[in-house]
């Protein structure tokens, strides 16, 4: 290029000796090319895939990888913790053995790491043991929500003639408070893991729908859905192939948000009275427990220990749901 | 000429209605005309003029409120039978406006290219689906090895080639191009036009092209319909329709077209459409033949001032 500016820039017979030069140096970049039309298409060649294009941009975003791996962690931990040596059940009620007496509200200690609760029960390993209940609990509740809501959602946002039944149902179902639901099917059941995955699913489930709906709405009439309509794709595969690729950012970004939502409603619904039995310990169970005798300032760790890990899990699916959803827009894709 | 055995497509008392908040508009009523087997039918008007809708309704992503569509003197709108309907599909194909809307971002060129075939099942393995592409690509000046990438990856000519290879895959007899290189780069309109005509040689198809401006369908067309506000205004022979336009729309419309000679063009007189300049409060207008294939939007008074304008 440099080379190129001298020339034209230069007298005469500069021209003539650095054309030699570079003559001298590569002949073939001065033979004739001959036109050819397939060259003239070839522009723009990369070698796009856009998973790869968003596992890319993912991993780029180190915060989110750092709170992603957080996350695996702490859900590995709460399985492996209970098969490490020295660890006591989180039901199991520890007896001081001078005495007879149940360890109450003892301290954090090099014995028990997170102290006791009121009734002497190790708070380390319900910790762990709760965070798992939980955890479980907001990852399938946020998976089961997701599957029916995308199912239903998208037919209803895409087949014209279901719009109005669906809408009627939607209305019903959505003018029933949660907490109704809530507390209706969990009276209904007895008191149990399944009890609140099926309450909080049928809580949930059409909120979802209805978003998946609006998403498909807006763009079911772009000119690549026409497209295929005038190919006669039929509705199943422009579901599968033109409408859902579209919305796998922000449906992963809701289901991550639900997921922390789900945990928030455990802890309010142990709060009424109707969680999880106090046999199974939970974030919502040992939040609940800690809020009891808040008033107390020496006994605050057993508050403030549930409410750390509710909190990392709140905030890390939260950033982890905007960095994926963010990666997985094509539009940021380089 | 018009014997009726030629007539490819067939519109009569076309009327589109689309429900809009506290009604219907009507985007496109009493549109009548017929598109003959091997022609390149122009249709032509302003934007919002209902041009799309027209286009839309033929392959029925527009629902027609009133009216009859037929094709090879079968109706095709409202309700017809599934083998119909997979046949239309195929006959009846379209190339849309905006080549960077048109295209699904999140499928390669492989799928865009075989969706139809798929539907219809024109394949018996793998093997001949992949050629099927491969020859759809070339045809339209495309590498094969393009059907492995994505659409965003080409620029806006390529992917109006990739979306003309979509609908030629499958064979079709009528292709509605609604203003297939109104969205192009000028430097690349003449290669699609041209790939378009070389097309229609080649395969012996019939257009119904859509544009805006009646320079462009001067050229590629043998008959023009001219279209203002969801009504034809008037119908001919494309040389016809230069030389002896009849409706003051058309009038307007040919006034607009740029004269390349800087001095003509400062002296040209642009015609103005006024609609109020016609009293149509008793003597209603409607769709009348002025010479043989000449049709206009007139009522009686007009229409016999239209026959003595083209009697001289
Ligand atoms: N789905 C729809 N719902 C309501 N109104 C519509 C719909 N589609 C089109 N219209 C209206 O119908 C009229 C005709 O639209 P159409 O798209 O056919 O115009 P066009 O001639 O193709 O214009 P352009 O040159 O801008 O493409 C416009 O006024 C438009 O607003
Ligand atoms: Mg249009």
């Amino acid at each position: 290029m440099a080379d190129g500016k001298a020339v034209a820039a230069g007298p005469p017979a500069a021209v003539v000796a650095k054309g030699d030069a570079a003559a001298g140096a590569d002949p073939a970049l001065f033979t004739f090319a001959e036109f050819d039309r397939d060259a003239g298409e070839r522009i723009g060649w990369s070698n796009y895939s856009y998973w790869r294009s968003t596992l890319h941009m993912f991993l780029r975003n180190r915060v989110a990888l750092f709170l992603l791996v957080l996350l695996g962690t702490i859900l590995a931990f709460t399985f492996l913790q209970p098969l490490l040596p020295n660890q006591r059940s989180p039901t199991l009620i520890n007896i001081d053995p001078a005495t007879g007496r149940q360890f109450r509200n003892l301290v954090p200690s090099a014995e028990y790491w997170f102290g006791t609760n009121s009734i002497g029960q190790d708070l380390w390993s319900r910790i762990w043991s709760g965070t798992r209940t939980s955890l479980l609990i907001g990852i399938i509740v946020g998976v089961v929500e997701m599957v029916l809501g995308i199912a239903f959602g998208a037919i209803w946002g895409y087949v014209r003639k279901a719009d109005r039944v669906f809408t009627e149902v939607y209305n019903v179902l959505n003018n029933i408070p949660t907490t109704i639901v809530l507390m209706l099917l969990a009276y209904i059941m007895r008191p149990s893991f399944q009890t609140m995955v099926i309450a909080m699913c049928a809580a949930g489930w059409h909120g979802v729908a209805r978003f998946v709906r609006n998403q498909i709405v807006i763009i079911r009439d772009r000119e690549y859905n026409l497209a295929s309509r005038c190919l006669g794709t039929p509705t199943h595969r422009i579901i599968m192939k033109n409408l859902l690729p579209y919305l796998v950012s922000v449906i992963m970004l809701q289901t991550a948000l639900s997921i922390p939502g789900t945990i928030g409603w455990e802890v309010f619904l142990t709060y009424i009275g109707i969680g999880l039995p106090v046999s199974i310990p939970s974030l919502g169970n040992l939040v609940n427990e800690g809020r009891l005798i808040m008033m107390a300032p020496e006994l605050r760790y057993q508050l403030i220990f549930p409410t750390i890990v509710v909190s990392i899990i709140t905030i890390s699916f939260y950033v982890l749901g905007n960095a994926f959803s963010d990666a997985s827009d094509p539009r940021n894709h380089v | 000429m018009s014997d009726g055995t030629d007539k490819l497509l067939e519109i009569r008392n076309l009327r589109v209605d689309f429900p809009v908040r506290g009604g219907l508009f009507t985007a496109v009523r009493d549109v009548n005309f017929s598109i003959r087997k091997g022609e390149t039918f122009g249709l032509v008007g302003e934007s919002g003029s209902g041009k799309t809708t027209i286009g839309r309704a033929i392959v029925r992503i527009a629902q027609a409120s009133s009216g009859e569509i037929l094709f090879r003197g079968r109706r095709i709108n409202g309700r017809i039978t599934r083998e119909l309907d997979s046949e239309v599909v195929q006959k009846i194909q379209m190339i849309f406006q905006d080549p960077m809307a048109s295209l699904n971002e999140r499928a390669k060129v492989d799928y865009i290219v075989s969706e139809g075939i798929i539907n219809l099942g024109k394949f018996k393995n793998e093997a001949e689906r992949l050629a099927l592409v491969e020859k759809a690509l070339l045809e339209v000046g495309l590498l094969p090895e393009f059907a492995s990438r994505f659409p965003h990856e080409f620029s806006g000519g390529q992917r109006q080639r990739i979306g003309i290879a979509r609908s030629l895959i499958m064979e079709p007899e009528l292709v509605i191009c609604d203003e297939p290189i109104s969205a192009l780069d000028v430097s690349i309109r003449a290669q699609v036009l041209n790939l378009m005509s070389e097309l229609q040689k080649s395969k012996g198809l019939t257009y119904l092209f859509i544009a805006h401006d009646l320079s462009v369908v001067r050229f590629i067309t043998d008959r023009i319909a001219v279209i203002n506000k969801g009504e034809l205004v008037e119908l001919a022979e494309t040389e016809e329709l230069f030389a002896h336009p009849l409706h003051p729309y058309t009038r307007a419309l040919l006034s607009a077209i740029p004269v390349p000679d800087p001095i003509l063009e400062r002296k040209k007189v642009l015609i103005v459409y006024d609609p109020a300049s016609r009293d149509y409060r008793t003597d209603k207008p409607a769709w009348t033949e002025i010479a043989a294939g000449h049709f206009a939007r007139a009522n009686e008074a007009e229409a016999a001032e239209y026959r003595r304008l083209l009697a001289r």
